[in-house]
């Protein structure tokens, strides 16, 4: 779905390279979460991938991007946004209305969807999200969580096949990024492919079926959670938390008492716990 | 906490008559406003203008606004009252400076006009839904829906300035800065805090010229169906 080949970007005014080198491949129906340090560039290659670098964004850009078979240099941002929905860091920044049901309705209108086919599809993506009640809601009225569902289902009213999120949860408490993980599994499961940034490893790793490692510009580490999660000493060294479960394993192994896989979550680390003890 | 200009919801009469009448409404009376040298007239102006925001139960928010009108023409009205030398002098200043019952008269109409001009748009603009005027632009109008949506961002930017001036102005409170004192001072340190506050905001609008894009606004136009 998503393929980037030895791709490296520097920004315009910048010193070095944001991105330096990167082969991904993300395939179809993928669910991967982006973590590493703050100038990691995990928000560049958001920026890649949704075309905003390099038509908006500009500087030297090396390598190639294709989405869906498009490469993202010679289409527009608008002709990439057709495949890709994206929601941005700052929420109320990335708003352009201030109604909940116009901020759903402007691509539709934008994109020339039939009059009679709108409502059907407002609706669908606000029940999609779980929001189905807020329609007529002013935007400035909702919490910040509600606000960031309206900002998933504004771009998932184009029926994008790929959404890449900046930090979706970033202002969110831990029940409100919950939800927001769930909606995002939901659509996995119904065929979307996710691309997520998100600092809380816990979040990446109870939800997203792979995770991607990014540091100073390069990808470290990326596989499947369990393979990722093998790592913990040079995930600590890069500066990324390691679930607790996971460095409950890594102590247990240390200790010669555990030797299988890593947990990815509390059930199986239950598990692991029952079986050291038994 | 309601920001300047933010929409109240409500169903009184004013918010169901059509945006554009609503807008064509305060432009006469800002016209009205401006065509009159009548300080009566100017007078009845400010108070239609203050009963319509009682009609649209936003009573007490016209008079708050009123209220912050009047403190800034206040300032107005000083520097002006020197500025005018016609008419008979009041009061004798040292250096030739005097204060002509024509410059309070000429002083208090710029006041009076600035108010009465500005209090119907503020009232009109927090009775009316935004999309609602936009569409109504851009339909009966024909304004080009690319100017029409310049518009009113502009417009629903400024709450979202003025509560990022409110949170830069927390900030630098809570790190001791005292912005109680009188006018000047307040003036002087709030100056330099304007070059973070419009940096941002340049960056907000980017993201939100990014997000548009992103969700076909190039192609809203090309295509009328």
């Amino acid at each position: 779905m998503i393929d980037m080949q030895q791709l490296s970007f520097r920004y315009e005014s910048a010193q070095g390279n944001a991105l330096t080198d990167i082969t991904l491949h993300i395939p179809r129906g993928e669910f991967l979460g982006i973590i590493g340090p703050s100038g990691a560039g995990k928000s560049t290659l958001l920026s890649v991938i949704s075309g905003v670098i390099p038509h908006h964004y500009t500087g030297d850009f090396y390598g190639a991007c294709v989405v869906n078979g498009m490469d993202t240099v010679e289409v527009t941002p608008t002709d990439l946004s057709r495949v890709v929905g994206s929601v941005f860091q700052d929420i109320d920044a990335q708003m352009v209305s201030s109604m909940v049901e116009d901020e759903v309705l402007f691509a539709l209108e934008n994109f020339g969807v039939p009059a009679k086919d709108l409502d059907s599809r407002v609706e669908e993506a606000l029940a999609t999200v779980g929001i189905a009640n807020l329609r007529h809601r002013s935007l400035d009225t909702l919490s910040g969580g509600q606000k960031q569902k309206v900002a998933i289902a504004a771009v998932l009213a184009m029926r994008p096949q790929v959404l890449v999120l900046d930090e979706p949860t970033g202002e969110l408490d831990p029940a409100s990024s919950q939800a927001i993980f769930r909606v995002l599994r939901t659509l996995n499961e119904q065929g979307t492919t996710v691309v997520v940034v998100e600092q809380k490893i816990m979040l990446l790793s109870a939800f997203c079926k792979s995770l991607c490692v990014m540091d100073r510009g390069s990808v470290r580490l990326h596989g499947t959670m369990r393979e990722v999660l093998a790592h913990p000493e040079l995930l600590r060294e890069i500066g990324v938390n390691c679930p607790r479960v996971a460095t409950l394993h890594e102590q247990l192994l240390a200790a010669g008492l555990s030797a299988g896989p890593v947990p990815i979550c509390v059930e199986e680390a239950k598990a692991m716990v029952e079986g050291v003890l038994a | 906490m309601k920001g300047m200009l933010q929409y109240v919801h409500g169903n009184t009469i004013l918010h169901k008559v059509p945006p554009l009448l609503k807008l064509l409404i305060a432009i006469a009376i800002c016209a009205a406003c401006f065509s009159t040298r009548s300080l009566l007239v100017l007078l009845a102006l400010i108070v239609l203008d203050v009963i319509l925001g009682f009609i649209g139960n936003i009573g007490r928010q016209t008079l708050r606004t009123l209220c912050s009108l009047c403190k800034f023409s206040s300032i107005i009205f000083v520097l002006q009252i020197f500025f005018v030398t016609q008419g008979n002098a009041l009061v004798t200043l040292p250096l030739g400076v005097r204060i002509t019952d024509e410059g309070l008269r000429f002083s208090a109409m710029i006041c009076m006009r600035l108010i009465g001009a500005t209090l119907p748009l503020t009232v009109m603009l927090t009775l009316t839904r935004l999309p609602d005027l936009t569409r109504q632009l851009v339909k009966v109008l024909h304004v080009p829906y690319k100017y029409a949506f310049a518009f009113t961002t502009a417009i629903r930017f400024i709450p979202i300035l003025a509560r990022d001036m409110a949170a830069v102005i927390e900030a630098q409170t809570a790190r001791g800065v005292e912005l109680d004192g009188n006018f000047i001072k307040k003036l002087r340190l709030l100056l330099p805090l304007c070059v973070p506050l419009l940096v941002s905001s340049i960056r907000k609008i980017e993201a939100g010229a990014i997000s548009a894009e992103l969700r076909g606004f190039h192609l809203r136009g090309k295509k009328a169906a």
